[in-house]
C-alpha cells in the first residue's frame, strides 16, 4: 500500500513537472524548426528564424521594450528607495498608514489601473503622452509597490546599533546613508529593481492602453501579430527576449549581489 | 532636576514634535501615485456613476451592466474561469509543495527551479507554446488525427479549455509558493509520531498533513482566483473572440466601443469582486489560522 502510494505521488509529481515544462519545450522547439511543423530533430534544426529579428519590425519594438524597463527600473529604484528611507527607516509619524498607501496599486488588478491612466491623460487632452511617456509613468506605478516591500524589508532588518556607532564616531547623515545604510540594503534594493525590469519588460495589461503606432512594446507587438499567425519567427523573438531576461538578471545579481538573499546566506 | 534624564543625551527635536523634512523624501513617490494612480482611479470611479462626462450623478450605467445579459454571462464566466483555475492550480501545486517541503533529494533544487522559474519567461512566451500545442492544426489535434482516432479536431484553443490551461500553468508557482509556506510550518514530528504509532501514509496525509495545511490550500485557492479574475493577456489570446471575461470585455469596451462610462462601469465591477473575494477570504483565513494555531 505505501509503496503504491509512493509510486502514485513520484508519478503525479513527474506530470505535472511536465506539464509546467511542456509550453517552454514546444517553443524551444519552434524556434530552431525549418518549418512551422515543429521538428524534434536536432540535425533538421536551424537558426534561420532568429535571423530575421534584425528587421526593424522586431529590433525597433525590443529597443524600445528595453529603454522603457530601463528607464522604469532606474525611477522606481530612486523612488523606491526614497520613500522606504521615510517610511521604513525614519519610521515617520503615520508610517503604517502611508505604507499602505504606497502598496495600495497592488490591490488593483492592471487592466483597471491601466484604464484609468489613460482616461486621465485623455480627459485633459494629453494624448502627446501617449506612447512612450505614458508606458514608463504606467509601469512605474506597477513596480514601486513592490520595490517599496522589498526595500522596506531590507530597511526592517537593518540593524540600528551600527547607524549609532557610526554617529557616535562622527559620521554625517549623509556618510551613515551612503557608507552604511545604503551597501547593506543593497541586495535589497538590487531584487527589487530586477523584479521591477522583468515586470515591465514583459508587462501586456498596461501597455496594451498606452502603446501607439510606432512606439509598440515587443510584447504587444507579439501579441498582435499572434492573433494572426503562429509564426515560427514569434517562437525566435519569445526565445531570444527570455536569453535577455536572464541575461538581465544574471548582470543585476552580478551588481547587486542578491543571490545571498535568496539563499537565505545573509541577514 | 538631576534625574536619569539629564545624564542622557538631549532628545532628538524629532521624537517631540514631527518634523516636515522626515517627510520630504516622500514627496516625489507619492506625486507620482497620486498622479498616476490615486487621482485616475478617483476620476474612474466617478465616470462610471455619469450618464456622460460631466453629467449628474446616476447609476444608468450599472443598470445597463446589470440589465444586459451578455455582461452577466462575462461576469460569470469570469468567475467559473477562475474558480476552476483555482482548483486546478491548487491540486497540482499540492504534491509539489509537499515534495519541496519535505524532500532531502538531491532533486529538490531542481523541482524548485522547474516550478518557478516560467514565471521569468512572461505570459506571451507561454501563450504561443500552448497555442502550438492545443489549436486545430496544433501539436495534440495533428497526432491524434494523424493517428486515426478523430475525424474532426478537438476544440481545444479558444474557449474555456485552453484558457483554464494557460491560466493554470501561468497561476501555478504563486499556488506552490503558498501552500510551500504552509506545510513547512507542519512540525514533521507530527508525521513521524503517527507512522510509528502505526499510522498507514494514507492516514498520515489524510488525517495530519490535509487538515494542519488547510490555510495553505485556501490561500493557494484565493491567490489563484484573483489572479486569475485579473488577467488579461492569457484570455484575450488563449481564449479569443468566442470567450469574453470581464477584462478582455473592459478592454474592447474602449478600443471598439469607446464607451467610457461603461468601460469604467466593468472596471468597478471587477474592482469590488476581487475586493470583495480578497477582504472575506482573508478573514476567512484568519479565522482558520486562529483556529489550528491557539
Amino acid at each position: 500500500m505505501n509503496r503504491f502510494l509512493s509510486i502514485l505521488f513520484q508519478s503525479s509529481l513527474l506530470l505535472i513537472l511536465a506539464f509546467i515544462a511542456l509550453p517552454l519545450v514546444v517553443v524551444f522547439a519552434a524556434s530552431v524548426s525549418p518549418t512551422a511543423v515543429i521538428s524534434f530533430n536536432p540535425s533538421e534544426w536551424t537558426m534561420k528564424w532568429f535571423g530575421e529579428l534584425t528587421s526593424s519590425r522586431w529590433l525597433d519594438p525590443f529597443l524600445l521594450s528595453v529603454k522603457l524597463a530601463t528607464i522604469v527600473t532606474f525611477l522606481s529604484g530612486v523612488l523606491g528607495l526614497l520613500a522606504a528611507y521615510a517610511v521604513a527607516y525614519r519610521k515617520c509619524p503615520g508610517h503604517e498608514a502611508i505604507m499602505a498607501f504606497l502598496l495600495s496599486p497592488l490591490a488593483v488588478p492592471q487592466i483597471v489601473k491601466g484604464l484609468a491612466i489613460v482616461l486621465f491623460l485623455s480627459s485633459f487632452g494629453f494624448y502627446h503622452l501617449l506612447g512612450t511617456a505614458g508606458l514608463v509613468m504606467a509601469h512605474v506605478v506597477l513596480t514601486l509597490p513592490f520595490v517599496v516591500r522589498m526595500i522596506a524589508g531590507a530597511m526592517y532588518n537593518f540593524d540600528r546599533r551600527l547607524d549609532q556607532a557610526a554617529r557616535i564616531l562622527g559620521a554625517t547623515a549623509f556618510q551613515r546613508i551612503r557608507f552604511i545604510l545604503l551597501p547593506i540594503i543593497k541586495p535589497g534594493l538590487f531584487s527589487g529593481m530586477t523584479f521591477a525590469f522583468i515586470l515591465s519588460f514583459n508587462n501586456i495589461p498596461l501597455s496594451v492602453f498606452l502603446v501607439r503606432p510606432g512606439e509598440t512594446t515587443l510584447p504587444i507587438t507579439v501579441i498582435n501579430h499572434m492573433e494572426y499567425s503562429l509564426d515560427p519567427v514569434l517562437a525566435a523573438v519569445n526565445v531570444a527576449s527570455l536569453a535577455f531576461i536572464l541575461a538581465a538578471i544574471f548582470l543585476f545579481e552580478r551588481i547587486g549581489g542578491f543571490s545571498t538573499q535568496i539563499h537565505g546566506g545573509s541577514k | 532636576m538631576t534625574s536619569v534624564e539629564s545624564l542622557s543625551p538631549p532628545l532628538p527635536a524629532r521624537r517631540s514634535l514631527p518634523h516636515i523634512s522626515q517627510y520630504l523624501p516622500l514627496v516625489p513617490p507619492a506625486v507620482v501615485l497620486l498622479f498616476v494612480f490615486a487621482i485616475p482611479m478617483g476620476m474612474m470611479i466617478s465616470l462610471s456613476f455619469r450618464a456622460s462626462e460631466g453629467d449628474a450623478p446616476t447609476l444608468y450605467h450599472y443598470e445597463r451592466f446589470f440589465g444586459d445579459g451578455l455582461m452577466l454571462a462575462g461576469l460569470w464566466r469570469t468567475a467559473l474561469m477562475s474558480g476552476l483555475v483555482a482548483i486546478c492550480v491548487t491540486v497540482m501545486a499540492y504534491p509539489i509543495a509537499y515534495y519541496l517541503a519535505r524532500s532531502r533529494s538531491r532533486w529538490r533544487p531542481v523541482v524548485f527551479a522547474l516550478a518557478i522559474a516560467p514565471e521569468l519567461a512572461g505570459v506571451v512566451l507561454r501563450t504561443y507554446g500552448w497555442l502550438v500545442i492545443l489549436e486545430d492544426h496544433g501539436a495534440i489535434n495533428a497526432t491524434l488525427m494523424w493517428a486515426g482516432i478523430l475525424s474532426e479536431p478537438l476544440p481545444l484553443s479558444k474557449n474555456l479549455v485552453g484558457v483554464v490551461i494557460g491560466l493554470t500553468h501561468v497561476v501555478l508557482p504563486f499556488g506552490v509558493l503558498s501552500l510551500l509556506t504552509s506545510i513547512q510550518g507542519i512540525d514533521p514530528n507530527l508525521e513521524r509520531a503517527a507512522q510509528i504509532l502505526g499510522a498507514s501514509r494514507l492516514s498520515v496525509i489524510r488525517r495530519i498533513i490535509l487538515p494542519l495545511s488547510i490555510p495553505g490550500i485556501v490561500s493557494s485557492l484565493l491567490i489563484a482566483f484573483t489572479i486569475s479574475a485579473s488577467a488579461y493577456a492569457t484570455p484575450a489570446l488563449l481564449g479569443g473572440a468566442g470567450f469574453k471575461v470581464l477584462a478582455t470585455m473592459v478592454y474592447e469596451q474602449v478600443l471598439f466601443y469607446i464607451d467610457w462610462p461603461f468601460a469604467a462601469v466593468m472596471a468597478v465591477v471587477l474592482l469590488v469582486m476581487m475586493l470583495t473575494i480578497a477582504f472575506v477570504g482573508g478573514r476567512f483565513e484568519a479565522r482558520l489560522h486562529k483556529k489550528l494555531h491557539i
